[in-house]
């Protein structure tokens, strides 16, 4: 057992859950104090000792289906993965066990051919099996005869359309080798037809070889009357068929389509929620919480020790009580982020990203810039988020229109509110880095650098595209302590999540 | 003592707790295995309650810490009775001079002083804080620290020797150890994630909202006066509310708050205007309310009386369906976002006021 929990965790662990050795130990002295027979009580028990984050689950489910199934057609012997169960609880468990997992283990992805071939199993009596269907077993080992014969003997449709399934199978295959059109596999009704006689040939061949082959004779009449039932119904079932793999591959070309992460255009209230978490962490990342120090003030609790001492010349006796009250770490940020045109369609999301950090933070000053440069911070402090948006795109501020010319506002901000970076101060930049061809005035980026704390650039075009065009992002890169790619709250996550991890923001 | 995971099924629902085999699984191992247990869900999912029921069904007593921000160990682990020490030394001012009678010169008055110097850092001058107090109590109690993430990232830390070692170690008077172990629960909302530390030396466990089944089992049970159709009527809208994208989706204890308050109305059956009138009871934020009432026919529709139902499939309005999420973009409606897209880029964005770039 103990080899296969290992097994497990580090599995778990190699598709990124963390799980220390502590823990790996607490799921095996978990497992030693439950039946082991109940899938669901082993699930429970692996599940609370091993996952502590919410974010790992959907990977422990989907592991634990995987790992703690028996393969449909192991050996009935207990395969390795299968731990042995213990002796208080041994008594109940064998056979249970296989019959639980068999129940509760179908494939996540329906292998319809697999499937079908069980159900089937139930309709034969035992000798129409060992005569019929001996090498059906092995899916890829299918001839037209053999699917043909499983035709006949149908009683069910189910098996017919297993039936109809392979011979699809084969007669893809066969118009692949003489496809008209390079790449085309397209399933237009005039193949379907096409197909339909095939297929009716290929049964009435079938049926020629029943009668050749030396088979008992009833059968073979049975057969064939079934069969002319079966034929009668072909068309329609072709065609269900065809319907049926036209709807799954359409599922397919779905599915595949989007792989990159969409820019975010609007906020629900989830992403608002998950937008101010996000913020929550960076920030709590950024100043801590309130400190743990205490300074003596003029409100606040009284400080036992300390009045102690400081009235130990009155004998003790408490004239001057000293008060004392938390510090509070007073975190400074300064925003900057670019709206014009280029970063337009993720510029909301930017401003959205500043204004959650206005609220949180104590003293917040953004700016924002296109070509000028102007302080936003009053707008966030008294408008709510979509006012104060709409307030900056209309244009009164700044002139929106005009081309974005960073070294000019990396220049103003130096001239005018250099005021505003100190020591303590955390700079964020937002924007893409394309000047377009201004001189990018880098003196400027390296000033405001040397006087904060920690200088932070956000962009939202790829670390690909940084060298196309007029992008000045690689200057700007080597002078930040660290720029990362942020265009949508998922990215914002992971950069959120490094940082947490580097700690690099509170050294 | 719970025996099996059957067991403690039993024994939970004995003091009007269900749950489910997940959970009796994890409850059942903390006590075997002596871990705490970390719980997070969302507000009202009955976290606090299983504390209450665990304890009542092991019949120990509860110690609760209800966790804040600025909560320090002064207030969960343990505190020097200063004012107490200061009253002593007052009062055994006479008592003290006697101790140096006899007594040559200051170094051996101040050796004599020394051999009495740990009356006054003892353990009659410590105040015993919940922590220190559940693993220093006779009989072995349940302990909650609710809430924990109310909590500074640096309270977690006072936790970690509790937690792993069941001890507590005072600098001046040395490790004070467990007489008996507690049961931990540690209840979390979610708001931010604790530190690996802590979770490592927990047993994980995530309450969710129970499904409809297990949900109508616990107004039932909670709420024996609600009539049946009633009590299934209350379960089916709740669950439409929660469909909705709202702020602050009702919980378990805002659905037993609006049966109790159905059975004082004297409520037989669930209308829709009843509905509208205790509204205020489920959903808390003004946002919240007017997107309810956006909806308000689909929300009622359990309600409605299921004889008129299916005669009139067809008038359903727009807004009765369930909420849409916004569309994921069809491969063909790409070419057309696209030439929008370029479209907006070249011209001027002057008059759009909603600040809104992409979208249907």
């Amino acid at each position: 057992m103990d080899a296969a929990i290992n097994r497990f965790v580090f599995l778990l662990k190699r598709r990124g859950a963390r799980i220390s050795p502590a823990e790996s130990l607490d799921a095996m002295r978990a497992l030693a104090r439950v039946a082991l027979h109940e899938r669901d009580t082993v699930r429970a028990a692996l599940r609370c000792t091993l996952i502590k984050n919410l974010r790992d689950l959907p990977l422990f489910e989907e592991l634990f289906e995987q790992f703690f199934t028996l393969p449909q057609r192991a050996t009935p012997a207990g395969p390795a993965t299968e731990p042995p169960p213990l002796p208080p609880d041994a008594a109940l468990a064998p056979p249970s066990t296989i019959a639980a997992q068999e129940a509760a283990g179908g494939q996540p992805d329906g292998d319809n051919a697999h499937e079908d071939a069980l159900d089937i199993r139930e309709y034969f009596d035992e000798a129409q099996m060992v005569t019929h269907f001996n090498s059906h077993q092995d899916p890829n080992d299918l001839s037209l005869a053999e699917f043909g014969q499983n035709l006949v003997l149908s009683r069910r449709r189910e098996l017919l359309d297993q039936a109809m399934k392979n011979a699809l199978q084969m007669l893809k295959a066969r118009r692949l080798k003489n496809a008209g059109r390079a790449g085309e596999l397209n399933f237009d009704q005039a193949v379907a037809t096409l197909d339909a006689e095939l297929i009716a040939d290929a049964v009435a061949d079938l049926l020629d070889e029943l009668g050749d082959a030396d088979v008992d004779e009833a059968l073979v009449a049975r057969l064939s009357g079934q069969l002319h039932k079966g034929i009668a119904q072909l068309p329609e079932l072709l065609k269900r068929y065809l319907e049926r793999e036209l709807a799954l591959r359409q599922d397919a070309l779905k599915v595949a389509r989007p792989a990159r992460p969409k820019p975010d255009y609007r906020f629900s209230e989830q992403e608002r929620r998950d937008m101010s978490e996000i913020v929550q962490r960076l920030c709590r990342r950024m100043r801590g919480a309130r400190s743990y120090r205490r300074r003596i003030s003029h409100q606040g609790r009284i400080s036992v020790p300390l009045t102690l001492r400081r009235n130990m010349k009155y004998e003790g006796i408490p004239f001057q009580p000293v008060l004392t009250r938390y510090r509070d770490e007073k975190p400074r940020l300064a925003v900057i982020c670019d709206v014009s045109l280029s970063v337009r369609n993720t510029a909301r999301f930017m401003l959205h990203l500043v204004y959650n950090l206005q609220t949180l933070f104590e003293r917040v000053r953004s700016f924002a810039f296109v070509s000028e440069l102007a302080e936003i911070s009053p707008y966030f402090d008294q408008l709510g988020i979509d006012e104060a948006i709409a307030a900056i795109f209309e244009g009164g501020l700044l002139d929106t229109e005009a081309d974005s010319n960073y070294g000019r506002a990396l220049e103003c901000f130096h001239n005018r509110h250099l005021a505003a970076v100190t020591a303590q101060t955390t700079v964020i930049i937002l924007g893409d880095g394309r000047g377009n061809r201004n001189p990018p005035q880098v003196w400027a980026l390296e000033a405001i650098r040397r006087r904060a704390k920690q200088l932070l650039w956000l962009s939202p075009e790829s670390r690909g595209s940084w060298r196309l065009g007029s992008c000045d992002m690689p200057l700007y890169e080597s002078v930040c302590h660290q720029t990362e790619v942020v265009r949508n709250l998922q990215q914002l996550g992971q950069v959120t999540e490094n940082l947490l991890r580097q700690s690099v923001v509170r050294p | 003592m719970f025996e099996s995971i059957e067991h403690t099924i039993a024994r939970l629902r004995e003091q009007h707790y269900l749950c489910d085999r997940k959970l009796a699984t994890v409850a059942f191992l903390a006590l075997q295995m002596q871990k705490p247990i970390l719980i997070e869900g969302p507000a009202g999912v009955g976290k606090t309650e299983l504390a209450k029921a665990v304890s009542a069904a092991l019949g120990r007593s509860l110690i609760r810490l209800q966790c804040y921000g600025g909560l320090d160990e002064a207030h969960a682990l343990y505190e020097w009775e200063y004012g107490k020490q200061l009253l002593y030394t007052q009062i055994l001012r006479d008592k003290i001079g006697r101790l140096f009678e006899g007594v040559d010169g200051l170094h051996e008055a101040v050796a004599r002083l020394n051999l009495h110097e740990d009356v006054f850092f003892s353990e009659r001058f410590l105040v015993r804080r919940p922590i220190l107090q559940a693993i220093d109590s006779p009989a072995p109690v349940v302990l909650l620290i609710d809430e924990l993430d109310r909590a500074e990232e640096q309270f977690e830390a006072f936790l970690l020797e509790v937690l792993s070692d069941f001890q507590v170690t005072v600098p001046e008077i040395g490790t004070v150890k467990a007489k008996t172990i507690p049961y931990v629960i540690i209840t979390s909302n979610n708001t931010r994630d604790l530190s690996d530390a802590l979770k490592r030396r927990c047993l994980h466990l995530f309450i969710d909202y129970p499904d409809e089944q297990r949900e109508l089992e616990i107004v039932r049970m909670k709420v024996p006066d609600l009539r049946e159709t009633l009590a299934a009527q209350v379960v089916a809208v709740i669950r439409r509310l929660r469909a909705l994208d709202l702020r602050k989706a009702p919980s378990i204890s805002e659905t037993l708050d609006w049966a109790r308050a159905l059975v004082l109305l004297d409520a037989d059956v669930l209308t829709p205007t009843l509905l509208e009138e205790t509204l205020h009871l489920l959903v808390k934020y003004d946002r919240d309310t007017q997107r309810v009432n956006e909806r308000l026919n689909w929300i009622a529709e359990p309600v409605q009386d299921p004889n008129q139902t299916p005669s009139s499939p067809a008038p359903v309005a727009a807004t009765s369906g369930p909420p849409q999420q916004p569309a994921e973009p069809q491969p063909g409606d790409m070419e057309q976002r696209r030439q929008e897209h370029t479209a907006r880029y070249f011209t001027s964005y002057r008059g759009r006021t909603d600040g809104r770039t992409g979208g249907a």
